[in-house]
């Protein structure tokens, strides 16, 4: 039971958007979605969350869930081709920045952390550039090692994607606090089911279909708005 | 003589097998009339281009099994009159229930080719397997190849996926294009997103086995809301066009390529750079086919612009 309540606080600690490795500088592409309209009130909000969810778990998730695996297993190899892959699927220059750079960051703080072969092995080839060093994967390792299990780490994903756009949205969108928190409650009794979806799928099986989204980020990285990274 | 009772002629070309995709497993019932694998129903296409040796690009390797055909190579580009033009024709129409689908196409050292095909690809309302491509697309050093297919048209319960190969050497360029449409918008009281899916997946790697990029997208109306902010909005139109190219090329190209969304023409396009890199991916978004293969063409000319000197000519105009 001791042990139960230092994994949730585990969790918890990892999940925060405190947890210093830059996720506030992120805001999905939102800050061009408000920009242009496509996001203007509570009801586009909470569709724009959930089809960036969506394409996070298909993507981010399985690389998560198969790091975390290979992590448990003891198998380097496996988490190296999760990054590789995962990298290679990711289509936009500012998401693999993103990418990168709170993933290098999780790495260090996670080798401060835990004494794990695995990652100081992990971070070693981040800093020769030999891994990518990607967020999804440094989240499957850590999680791993902190002993919180899958499903954990699904929920802590999904809840770092909502709360990465959403937080952003009370500064370039018309909503309050209320409307924000009502959406990731909402979003909350969705997450089960696109667990069972995607839990059994390989890094084979990563796909993601955002055109939308695809074109905002593409005019956020050609544009010169900045508020947010992303 | 029922399904049963058919003698099977299976085809001896390389299987075309997605039954591992789990996407797939929904849709793996053999249909109850022509077999998977039936002839005329599984199509294979070998092309490959080459400089002759007096210096002309020719299409010198053509092998093709029904139902596609190609008949010879054509130099119909007015811009660049050399480039041998390929169309790629399906004496079947449609894609239907349980057709399998490859295509090989090698493009030798500095040769270059335009590939398209004769009319929009049909994937046919299917009601027991899907319908698969395997096409392996190889570019050796210094060679050049567009291939701007008509846009693919699904029809109510269309099961389709497809897996595209690309093996481009370091100093080579492919433009490969896919344009999607939601369906038989105009037939009967409109169909519009009413397939079962679409599973695409497009990967690159060098000739030494590298890889550089993988893009999948699956779409499946029926499990996910599609007509919503981030995914196609109100857009029924969706283009992809993959640049596999030097990082030279890229620069220029992404510079010179706008990323816009017009509500007026309800348009919209961006252009980001693929991992590795490896070139360059361009999108749009549009109501209607026709707006979104102008833009499609016109950013198909800026990129033969930058790698050949030329623009693409103006389509005709009974396309």
């Amino acid at each position: 039971m001791g042990k139960r309540l230092t994994t949730v606080m585990r969790l918890l600690q990892f999940s925060d958007s405190a947890f210093p490795v830059g996720t506030f500088s992120f805001s999905n592409g939102l800050e061009t979605a408000a920009h242009h309209g496509i996001v203007h009130d509570a009801r586009t909000l909470e569709s724009y969350t959930r089809s960036l969810m969506r394409q996070a778990a298909y993507s981010d998730g399985i690389a998560a869930l198969e790091a975390c695996r290979a992590t448990g297993g003891n198998r380097y190899d496996r988490v190296l081709e999760t990054d590789r892959r995962l990298l290679r699927c990711k289509m936009n220059g500012e998401a693999r920045l993103m990418l990168r750079r709170m993933g290098k960051k999780l790495a260090e703080l996670g080798s401060s952390l835990f004494d794990s072969d695995l990652l100081r092995q992990w971070l070693g080839d981040i800093r020769t550039d030999a891994a990518p060093g990607t967020y999804p994967v440094a989240q499957g390792i850590t999680f791993s090692l902190a002993g919180v299990n899958e499903k954990e780490l699904f929920c802590s994903l999904q809840y770092g994607v909502a709360n990465m756009i959403l937080s952003a949205a009370l500064r370039c969108v018309r909503v309050s606090h209320y409307d924000t928190q009502r959406i990731l409650f909402a979003l909350g009794d969705e997450l089960p089911e696109l667990y069972e979806e995607i839990r059994t799928l390989s890094t084979d099986d990563m796909n993601a279909f955002v055109p939308e989204a695809d074109i905002l980020a593409s005019l956020h990285e050609k544009g010169n708005m900045r508020m947010f990274m992303n | 003589m029922t399904a049963e009772t058919l003698v099977r002629h299976k085809t001896a070309r390389p299987a075309v097998d997605f039954s591992s995709a789990p996407e797939m497993k929904p849709y793996l019932e053999e249909p109850k009339a022509m077999y998977v694998g039936a002839p005329g129903k599984h199509g294979y296409l070998k092309l490959g281009f080459e400089i002759d040796p007096r210096g002309k690009c020719i299409l010198r390797e053509l092998d093709r099994r029904a139902p596609l055909i190609v008949q010879q190579e054509l130099y119909f580009d007015e811009e660049m009159p050399d480039m041998p033009c390929v169309y790629i024709l399906s004496s079947g129409g449609p894609n239907v229930d349980g057709d399998r689908y490859q295509q090989d196409i090698t493009v030798r050292k500095n040769a270059f080719a335009f590939i398209s095909t004769g009319a929009a690809t049909k994937l046919a309302e299917m009601r027991y397997n899907y319908s698969g491509l395997i096409q392996n697309i190889v570019l050796e050093e210094g060679a050049y190849l567009e291939m701007l297919p008509e846009p693919v048209i699904p029809c109510r319960h269309t099961r389709f996926i497809s897996d595209t190969r690309m093996q481009i050497a370091p100093s080579a360029t492919a433009l490969y294009a896919e344009i999607f449409l939601s369906g038989r918008k105009y037939y009967n009281v409109g169909e519009r997103f009413a397939y079962d899916i679409l599973s695409v997946c497009t990967h690159g790697e060098r000739p030494d086995g590298e890889q550089l990029f993988r893009e999948k997208f699956i779409v499946r109306p029926g499990n996910m809301p599609l007509c919503t902010p981030g995914i196609l909005h109100d857009y029924d139109v969706f283009a992809n066009v993959v640049v596999a190219t030097p990082p030279e090329h890229a620069d220029r190209i992404y510079e010179k390529t706008e990323a816009f969304i017009d509500p007026q023409r309800n348009m919209a396009a961006g252009i980001s750079r693929l991992p590795n890199d490896s070139g360059l991916l361009y999108k749009v978004l549009g109501p209607e086919p026709g707006p979104v293969k102008k833009a499609v063409r016109a950013f198909a000319s800026t990129v033969r612009q930058e790698i050949k000197g030329r623009p693409l000519p103006e389509e005709f105009p009974w396309r």
